[in-house]
């Protein structure tokens, strides 16, 4: 058993936050009797509407996107329809199933997790909220395209969320439909490829439709992430330079997985790969060697788990384990 | 074999005291269960258990046994009634566990040993039973105890695709400890395949009986994750009801299938309902019992408007041509495919790949296929694919 688990069940980033960042946010520490000064809530804003070219009175800030996707389902539930996925980010499931009056859930079905377009507009036939992760968690999967963006933005009694958690290491982005199309909104974090999960700091790139709703919704920002944030879009290449070693990680480690056949790996366009194991209750025996990954047997069949991608170290231990285990088991089959 | 009941400790007037406050856990072992698999036999129901044995077959369960023995850490909380010999005796002797040995067997051991030492056990008092073997023996001691008590079922069979089986041996230790804190428990499928099929290749399975199991929340998982479920199986399956039961139009006729969902449907409604079979209701009232194709051929004659009502089996999702065969194709072509409902907990779906349908009629099983709407929840519905 490792001193330290490692950490591959939060699809967090291993690389930890630039020098410059730390430094930054432990500043802001000595003034920790104060609420964050609206002046740099709004420096944040330019900042954030500079990377993700829209105008700022487009960006809504808060502590966590999840927070915002819980506002959306929260202020939208009455009188709509909640269209989403299953499997989907499990916070928005919760919360479509807290406050849903309506709720209908298009099942992602193994092997290939295809969303069908056809299943999702026949669904459009009423005022709805349609919340898509793009790329989807658990699966790692682009759903949409903008072709389909396109089709699901022009039903006018329809609300588009699209949740591009996961967009700088996908790279594909619908944010510059939202000033044409009003009734689409994007929510992002930084928790993610700026290798801030500790900060919580999300943010939403919405369309016309949301502003009336959002604009009481004002979060002030905790100081240290708050500073945090504002240092790390100062110089989004450190991001971007992690984001490059993860996904080289990610294909090594998918390779290596898959070269043995060991088991089953989806492609993935994010920091995390969903595996079909054949090893029974996998998770129990690499927690007991210290490794931490997601079972997602409640929301798939059994033998699904999710591995985050960790730096290279951490990614060797969890293929080492795996097949260590795996073996240990086969050996024992009859 | 002479009759054996005692307690391994010196102290017996303490260990009897100590039994009245632990917990009473009974375990049977099927000592063939899994042999035929490592010589690609499927299976050891009757006289392929001799077959395996000339092709060298090992005992696999004593392994498991002592796997999900060794893995129990409050062991002092537990007395454990354990079948004779190789049935359980034989591996608790390596552990320190007080135990008490229950029945008698002969040499070569039946499931009529499992049935009629289960029984033994209840009558002694159990309030678990943990049973090492496969589909079949779950049947066995599906038909000896049936929902009296609940059970842990340890994997050790060729065939165990009943979904009351636990995941594995580790799972299974997790079960008991969880029954020996809880007593919350929830209904798991025990499935009759055919091993003559299964041999050929072919899966033919069919709904056998519903065994209890301690309910285990999933409790490795990330926080986010294991935040979201809550509520038990029992609630989540009367939302379900409630809902249906909103829902039902009092001009047509309802033909609820088998199993406990839809038990829990004619329980809302105050009717009766047969566990495995097909009932049917008009205004809230069932108006049949228990149904074979003719009878519920002879209920259209009466009623113009009907829906089925279906839940997909644990594990293989079958909603139609397993368990309800009933439900045959003249009866499916005139209920119409938009009058198919299918109701399962979110737990429930969630597990499955897709719904499955196997009618025997392969132009109504693919008319069948694509997309169907399942309810879910209370006013919750998901687009789950259907295959045939």
């Amino acid at each position: 058993m490792l001193k330290e688990p490692i950490k591959l069940n939060m699809n967090e980033v291993a690389y930890p936050p630039s020098k410059e960042i730390i430094e930054t946010a432990r500043k802001s520490l000595m003034d920790l009797n104060r609420y964050s000064d609206p002046e740099d809530m709004e420096r944040l804003l330019g900042l954030l509407a500079d990377y993700s070219g829209v105008p700022k009175n487009h960006i809504i800030q808060s502590p966590g996107s999840d927070l915002l996707l819980r506002e959306i389902i929260h202020t939208y539930s009455k009188g709509r329809k909640i269209v989403i996925v299953s499997p989907s980010f499990f916070p928005t499931v919760q919360a479509a199933k807290q406050f849903a009056t309506k709720l209908i859930s298009i099942r992602l079905s193994p092997p290939d997790f295809d969303l069908n377009p056809d299943l999702l507009l026949d669904q459009l036939n009423e005022p709805c909220l349609v919340i898509l992760d793009n790329p989807n968690n658990p699966t790692g999967k682009i759903l949409l395209d903008r072709k389909m963006v396109g089709s699901l933005v022009d039903h006018r009694d329809v609300l588009i969320v699209v949740d591009e958690a996961y967009y700088e290491f996908s790279g594909i982005s619908f944010a510059d439909m939202v000033q044409e199309h009003p009734n689409l909104a994007i929510t992002r974090t930084m928790d993610k490829a700026f290798s801030l999960a500790g900060a919580r700091i999300g943010y939403m790139i919405a369309g016309e439709a949301f502003f009336d709703a959002f604009s009481s919704f004002h979060m002030i920002l905790p100081r240290p992430g708050l500073f945090a944030a504002i240092q790390a879009l100062k110089d989004p290449d450190y991001m971007r330079r992690n984001v490059c070693r993860v996904i080289a990680e990610r294909e090594r480690v998918w390779n290596a997985l898959n070269d043995n056949l060991a088991v089953q790996v989806y492609k993935s366009m994010t920091n995390f790969l969903l595996i079909k194991t054949d090893v029974p209750d996998i998770v129990g025996k690499l927690a007991d060697i210290g490794i931490l990954i997601s079972d997602l047997s409640n929301q798939l069949s059994s033998g699904f788990i999710r591995v985050s991608i960790g730096n290279r170290e951490e990614n060797d231990a969890f293929i080492t384990g795996y097949m260590k285990i795996r073996e240990t088991c086969s050996q024992k089959k009859f | 074999m002479k009759k054996r009941a005692k307690f391994f400790h010196q102290d017996r007037d303490v260990e009897k005291a100590d039994i009245d406050m632990k917990r009473k856990i009974g375990l049977i072992v099927n000592p063939v269960a899994g042999m035929g698999g490592s010589v690609g036999l499927k299976g050891t129901d009757g006289e392929i258990y001799k077959k395996a044995l000339a092709l060298g077959a090992k005992p696999v369960t004593p392994e498991r046994t002592q796997d999900v023995l060794s893995h129990i850490r409050h062991n002092e909380s537990i007395t454990l009634f354990v079948a004779p010999g190789k049935m359980g005796e034989r591996y608790i002797r390596r552990n320190d566990m007080p135990y008490r040995v229950i029945g008698t067997v002969a040499r070569e051991t039946s499931k009529e040993d499992t049935k009629r030492i289960s029984a033994k056990m209840l009558n002694n008092g159990i309030e678990l039973l943990v049973f090492v073997g496969g589909d079949g023996t779950a049947r066995d001691i599906y038909d000896s105890i049936n929902s009296k008590i609940p059970v842990v079922a340890v994997p050790g069979g060729v065939k165990v695709f009943s979904s009351v089986f636990a995941v594995s041996a580790r799972a299974a230790a997790e079960m008991i400890e969880t029954f020996v804190e809880s007593t919350d428990v929830i209904e798991e499928e025990v499935l009759d395949i055919d091993e003559d099929a299964f041999r050929e290749g072919n899966l033919a399975s069919r709904l056998y009986g519903y065994l209890l199991v301690p309910n285990v929340k999933k409790l490795l998982q990330g926080a986010k994750e294991a935040s979201v479920i809550s509520g038990s199986s029992v609630e989540w399956k009367k939302e379900l009801a409630t809902y249906t039961v909103e829902e039902m139009d009092k001009r047509v006729l309802y033909l609820l299938g088998p199993g406990t969902t839809l038990k829990a449907i004619a329980d809302e409604l105050g009717a009766p309902k047969t566990l495995l079979g097909i009932d049917a209701i008009f205004e809230g009232k069932s108006v049949g019992a228990d149904l074979n194709e003719k009878g519920i051929l002879e209920l259209f004659d009466k009623y113009e408007k009907r829906k089925i009502i279906l839940t997909p089996i644990g594990g293989n999702g079958f909603i139609l041509g397993r368990g309800s065969k009933q439900f045959t194709p003249e009866v499916i072509k005139q209920v119409d495919r938009e009058n198919i409902m299918v109701v399962a907990t979110r737990d429930k779906i969630n597990r499955l790949d897709c719904l499955r349908v196997d009618t025997g009629d392969s132009d109504l099983d693919r008319l069948l296929s694509g997309y169907m709407e399942v309810t879910v929840g209370y006013k919750e519905k998901m687009m789950v694919k259907v295959r045939c």
